[in-house]
């Protein structure tokens, strides 16, 4: 589906988030690894999902600055952070520094992680491979890393959020559908670096099902009562994930 | 259980004036279709794949079957065919079809909602904008689960999401690109001056009550028209032009565990 070659695709990916990073993720990553809870998406939806991580073999695919891997590895759970951006993954070692807390990262793209078959019980990707790897190929290494009976839980933003966000930079979405459905998965924007892909909710079915998952769950959040705007991610205003869902969280198990 | 009469009875009323005005005059016409299309596009059973590949000796029941033209494709291709449905004017008609037609299979008048036939009797659950779009589905998802039998295959079109959510009230304005409601706690909707009580849901609500209903999901055929489709002349709620560029219809396929 990818129509930029993959190598050029995900080097303009690298790129875009090396640029995220000294903008944001690097200065807000000392608050999120000190984070309690683990947390979902842009309004922070605390977790209802992952259960007891004791004891998990962990691969986060898209880690970032692996904030999430964090809150596994301090309670008892084995993660392995992949992500194809050095900078960010700077970011990461420098917080396992600071906190004492560490685990292994990998510099890889999600389409190709050097890491052996059926090795893990749960993968998961907020907003990293999710939405930035080639779904065809992501997911197929997702099911080759995990165990039979392992689960594979994703966010990424909702197929509906994406019909309704608008071409021009920096316009928060709106009450209206403004792209069609029936396109392209991926997507790539004006003055923005790399490629996002976004599915319908039939396509990850047919391509979770495909590669052998059983889908337990199709998560559709809903910004808490009196949530704010996020300050960084700005594109899904608190209004809107109010009535509407800003964000799905695929929850699936392999069979 | 008051809530649970009147919008069956009211959707009985609805139907049997939908009857009077298109389903009975077009039943001819559908009985006789050669082919399985789905919803107000026609869209070929071929292109879409939801049905089981072999229909022939399936115990089929049809849960909200109308004038029953749906199952008599099915029946044509050799599956063992239950039809129900509430509306007894609708029942008629399919009984007429039978007579003219010679080919005959079970009627029962029963909503989707409370089906008096044994449990784990079918095959095959269907269906096409019946129980799917008009009846409780906290109540006609259950009864297609108690029906099944295991491995049993449940296979329903209704409206896409994006349709109840940008459709105005008045029932005879067609679907637009402003969203009208919100997508949390979806359940049903009386159009404006409309008798009958719409049921919709949003997909993860689906797949809960689905799964809670000890069904795995299958597929989710989202349904784009063929090139060359027309816009629809009775079911005038959505263009060509629309539906080119988002579903307008949606099938669900899901199996019941082994």
């Amino acid at each position: 589906m990818s129509s930029l070659p993959d190598g050029d695709r995900i080097a303009s990916t690298v790129a875009q988030w090396t640029l995220t990073n000294r903008e944001y993720t690097d200065r807000q990553a000392d608050e999120a690894w000190r984070r309690d809870e683990l947390q979902w998406g842009v309004f922070g939806i605390s977790d209802r999902w992952v259960g007891d991580p004791d004891g998990l073999d962990v691969v986060e695919l898209g880690c970032g600055t692996a904030y999430e891997s964090a809150w596994f590895a301090r309670r008892g759970a084995r993660p392995v952070g992949i992500d194809p951006t050095p900078a960010q993954l700077a970011t990461a070692r420098r917080l396992q520094q600071e906190t004492g807390l560490e685990f292994p990262l990998v510099e890889a793209a999600a389409e190709d992680v050097p890491l052996p078959d059926a090795s893990f019980d749960l993968a998961l990707s907020e907003y990293g491979a999710s939405l930035w790897a080639d779904p065809e190929r992501w997911v197929a290494e997702a099911s080759r890393l995990l165990r039979p009976g392992g689960r594979l839980l994703f966010l990424t933003m909702s197929t509906l959020a994406h019909l309704c966000t608008p071409d021009v930079d920096e316009e928060p979405i709106a009450n209206r559908l403004v792209r069609a459905q029936f396109a392209a998965w991926e997507t790539t924007w004006e003055g923005y670096g790399g490629a996002e892909f976004h599915l319908s909710h039939g396509d990850w079915i047919r391509l979770l099902t495909s590669n052998g998952f059983r889908i337990d769950g199709l998560h559709e959040l809903q910004a808490p009562e009196g949530a704010e705007s996020h300050p960084y991610y700005y594109v899904i205003p608190a209004g809107w994930a109010r009535r509407w869902p800003g964000e799905d969280l695929w929850e699936c198990t392999k069979r | 259980m008051h809530e649970e009469v009147d919008t069956i009875a009211a959707n009985v009323a609805e139907w049997t004036e939908t009857n009077e005005q298109h389903t009975d005059a077009s039943a001819e016409k559908a009985w006789a279709h050669p082919g399985i299309l789905w919803g107000v596009f026609a869209i070929p059973e071929e292109q879409v794949g939801a049905l089981p590949e072999e229909l022939a000796g399936l115990d089929v029941v049809e849960l909200g079957c109308g004038t029953a033209y749906f199952g008599a494709w099915l029946a044509k291709r050799g599956a063992k065919v239950t039809g129900v449905d509430p509306t007894p004017a609708q029942l008629e008609t399919a009984r007429r079809m039978m007579e003219q037609t010679g080919l005959r299979f079970d009627l029962v008048e029963a909503p989707g909602e409370a089906v008096p036939l044994p449990d784990a009797s079918y095959d095959l659950a269907l269906s096409e904008y019946g129980a799917s779009l008009w009846a409780d589905p906290y109540k006609w998802v259950p009864e297609a689960a108690r029906l099944l039998r295991r491995g049993g295959r449940l296979v329903f079109l209704t409206n896409a999401t994006l349709v109840y959510l940008t459709a105005p009230m008045d029932p005879d304005a067609q679907v637009g690109v402003e969203l009208l409601r919100p997508m949390f706690d979806m359940y049903r909707i009386q159009w404006d001056g409309e008798t009958g009580i719409e049921y919709h849901l949003a997909h993860g609500q689906w797949i809960k009550l689905l799964r809670e209903n000890g069904f795995e999901i299958e597929a989710l055929h989202e349904l784009r028209p063929q090139p060359g489709a027309v816009d629809p002349s009775y079911y005038d709620f959505v263009t060509v032009e629309w539906a080119e560029k988002w579903p307008a219809e949606e099938i669900w396929v899901a199996r019941k565990r082994a």
